[in-house]
């Protein structure tokens, strides 16, 4: 490792994404996207100005930044919100995960029939096409302090169809699987629910364990040190024993939320000092991202583009129907769900390792559609807030 | 072990421990590097191969951030009337220190017939202090006072005068050795302070003025990150001194803009974690083994050190007519010791084939010893001095 040039490859990478921003802001692009595209310019795709080292960080740093945001969604849990408007915010996000899961497969399957390929790898497709990205849409919300009912949705619905879409994507990549070996293995869903059980209770038991040191902090500059630290440890933690630390960081959210008495400090402290680590984030995903992957995307690809889309909007129209949601939100809503990042990735990698055989595609498909939908979606995300009246 | 999850550790094994140690009122620094030497390689062993290589990066960007900060005490209105008293005190520590431990040192290897050069460099590295420790000290005491005051001026500058020192005692040592005397070294030596404070200068100029351009508390904290890790890589890609240049560039952006002093308070609300991974990881670092090869070279270096720094200080306090307090506990409150040392020890371990090992080594076990007893020193200077309260 050679250290001089990590800490000028850091400083050039923050204040490029930082000037960046500044300069993009005026043609209107969000903060997110902005980094995004300078994250690409200067990665390895074109400038290649960022340092191995750096690059070298970028799990590090995804796993610890989702970690924070995940932490900081549970914020928006509060059993007295909730009760106001609990059940709708559960079949919001079933809706809107299934529906884009349903129409996504069924029609990769009929793409498939027509073009003679076996049908299976449509399952985990669709599976990956119900998952969201809390980052992002966080990021776009804060930067324009977007407030009003579809913004808080959002923030619920994007912090719980995660949980939605590793359920799915166990079904579908078991079902998936049998279907190519012509043997179904129950114990990718046992494994599923018995991970789900123990992100839970993980979660909760770290949330607690915060809740009850937090009484023992006297001052801010501690309340930085042990908010970081925890919430490293549980991704750490997590991601030791297979769990997924999104759940788990926004389990302990929830449960500091609802238990410690001034857990708004949490939240305001990590709100104080994340925006460098969204920045690296963001930028180290551009760099990151394959964009030469672009042009394989195939007719399945744009497939997948616009019928998650569609998917997302006709679940979020039944779910609100169903629970007797505001216009605004069945209205608008959808539109903050179509930014789709690493729950997406996750799906097809473990689908890569779990079937070899055609986890090929799969994944350059999904991250092909993940290449567009990271760029595109910050975009949307902002249009529906503003049509909403939110920003 | 992943690093995330050593990471967590020992943030909050730091604080942990910290809390723990205050009952037994030992400062936080020293409460950090005992919690690191104990996760460290040669006990629990629980940071990460990963974590332990990104020490370096780590030291650098806490220097950078420590000495920026300490910049903020040089606000020219107010400084007329101290900077006497700061330089006395500041040259007349750092050479006293020098002067004795080099003749002592020296008389030692005469005596046992050594090549005598040696002594030159390690009374150079036994000049310098270490601001980190003390800053840390001053912070979680709350200390307040004329003494607490001269006491971050002078750290902050006196490490100016141990790269003198250790420029000319690494010339004049090698002249001993080898009958050439490289005047470049010197040159060398002081081109790493004058293109240090032009590029702090510089950096200060530029972070003043693009200021304007900030406008919410969180971009505020990307600003100040990026320009010092910026000034940070900048020094050390050029080989210019890390601490002199950020301090540099603090001292010009607090000069600059009276809305400037905010940007001072804003790092002092987030950097305490940094400061925390700082010590536990130099406690990883450090190497208890190391105390026994100390020897009676170790044994003169620690002592003279200790008497120069408080006669050296007490010599400048009384010529530049400085308060009885800080004549009599500021020389104490220097006694920490600790990277800019070993990088003299670095210097010398390159230049000198044949003893460099040796002297390495010396500086390196003293500063084992002076990190972990210094900073209490630290504290109780300013204790006597009054202005800690006591019952801490």
């Amino acid at each position: 490792m050679h250290h001089p040039s990590s800490i000028l490859g850091l400083a050039v990478l923050i204040i490029a994404g930082y000037a960046g921003a500044k300069i993009l802001r005026k043609i209107h692009f969000p903060a997110v996207t902005s980094y995004l595209v300078i994250g690409i310019i200067i990665g390895p795709s074109l400038l290649n100005i960022i340092p191995h080292v750096v690059l070298g960080l970028s799990e590090v740093i995804s796993h610890f930044v989702l970690g924070v945001i995940a932490f900081s969604l549970g914020e928006s849990f509060g059993i007295r919100d909730l009760r106001a408007s609990g059940s709708s915010v559960i079949w919001i996000s079933l809706f809107e995960a299934a529906c884009a899961w349903l129409i996504v497969t069924g029609i990769m399957i009929g793409y498939q029939v027509m073009s003679g390929l076996p049908v299976h790898p449509a399952f985990v497709m669709g599976a990956a096409a119900s998952a969201t990205a809390p980052a992002a849409t966080v990021m776009v919300i804060r930067e324009y302090r977007a407030q009003g009912p579809v913004t808080n949705m959002l923030l619920r619905v994007v912090a719980i169809d995660d949980a939605w879409c590793l359920i799915l994507s166990a079904i579908a990549i078991t079902f998936a699987s049998g279907l190519s070996a012509g043997s179904m293995k129950i114990s990718t869903i046992l494994h599923m629910v018995i991970d789900l059980v123990l992100s839970f209770s993980f979660g909760a038991a770290a949330g607690l364990g915060l809740s009850y040191l937090s009484r023992m902090i006297h001052n801010r500059e501690d309340f930085v040190t042990v908010t970081i630290g925890f919430i490293m440890l549980i991704v750490g933690i997590s991601l030791k024993f297979n769990l997924s630390p999104l759940l788990t960081s926004m389990i302990a959210g929830i449960c500091v939320t609802n238990v410690s008495r001034n857990s708004s400090l949490f939240f305001e402290t990590i709100r104080g000092v994340d925006t460098v680590f969204f920045l690296i984030f963001f930028m180290l995903v551009g760099a990151n991202l394959e964009i030469g992957i672009l042009p394989r995307i195939g007719v399945m690809g744009m497939l997948y583009l616009i019928f998650r889309v569609i998917g997302k909007f006709i679940g979020v129209q039944i779910g609100a129907l169903i629970s007797h949601t505001e216009k605004t939100i069945r209205k608008y809503l959808a539109w903050g769900l179509i930014p789709q990042a690493g729950v997406a990735l996750g799906v097809a990698l473990s689908a890569k390792t779990m079937y070899p055989k055609y986890g090929g595609i799969i994944f350059t498909t999904i991250t092909a559609t993940t290449v567009v939908y990271e760029l595109i979606g910050p975009l949307c995300v902002k249009f529906g807030l503003r049509r909403a009246g939110e920003i | 072990m992943n690093t995330l999850l050593s990471a967590g550790l020992i943030l909050l094994l730091g604080f942990a421990g910290a809390r723990l140690l205050k009952y037994i009122r030992l400062p936080s620094v020293t409460a950090f590097l005992l919690i690191g030497i104990l996760i460290g390689p040669h006990l629990l062993n629980l940071v990460t191969e990963e974590i332990f290589f990104a020490s370096d990066f780590f030291s650098n960007l806490v220097l950078g951030v420590i000495a920026f900060s300490l910049g903020e005490n040089f606000r020219l209105d107010e400084l007329k009337r101290g900077m006497k008293q700061v330089m006395w005190i500041s040259v007349t520590a750092a050479v006293g220190v020098w002067l004795l431990v080099s003749l002592a040192i020296l008389a030692y290897f005469w005596i046992v017939r050594l090549p005598i050069y040696p002594a030159l460099v390690l009374g150079a590295a036994a000049s310098a202090t270490a601001p980190a420790a003390t800053v840390l000290i001053i912070r979680e005491y709350r200390s307040n006072g004329i003494l607490t005051e001269m006491l971050l001026k002078v750290v902050a500058i006196d490490d100016a005068w141990c790269l003198i020192l250790g420029a000319m005692a690494i010339a004049v040592a090698n002249a001993l050795r080898a009958d050439v005397f490289d005047t470049a070294i010197i040159f060398a030596g002081i081109g790493e302070i004058v293109g240090a404070l032009i590029l702090g200068a510089a950096l200060g100029y530029a972070f003043s003025w693009l200021r304007r351009f900030v406008k919410s508390s969180e971009e505020l904290l990307v600003f100040i990150f990026g320009f010092i890790l910026l000034n940070v890589g900048l020094s050390i890609t050029l080989k210019l001194s890390v601490l002199l240049s950020s301090m540099m560039m603090g001292i010009m952006v607090v000069n600059s803009a009276r809305e400037n002093y905010k940007f001072f308070e804003i790092l002092r609300t987030v950097d305490s974690p940094l400061y925390l991974v700082f010590f536990i990881l130099a406690g990883a670092h450090l190497d208890f083994g190391i105390l026994i090869k100390m020897g009676v070279v170790g044994i003169l270096y620690t002592f003279f050190r200790f008497v120069g720094k408080i006669y050296g200080a007490k010599i400048g306090a009384r010529i530049s007519g400085a308060p009885k307090i800080i004549e009599n506990w500021i020389g104490m409150a220097l006694t920490p010791q600790a990277g800019v040392a070993l990088g003299i020890g670095l210097v010398a371990k390159t230049t000198f084939p044949e003893y460099g090992d040796y002297i390495f080594t010396i500086i390196a076990a003293t500063t084992v010893l002076f990190e972990l007893v210094g900073p209490l020193l630290t504290k109780i200077s300013l204790i006597k001095a009054g202005e800690i309260a006591p019952s801490q």
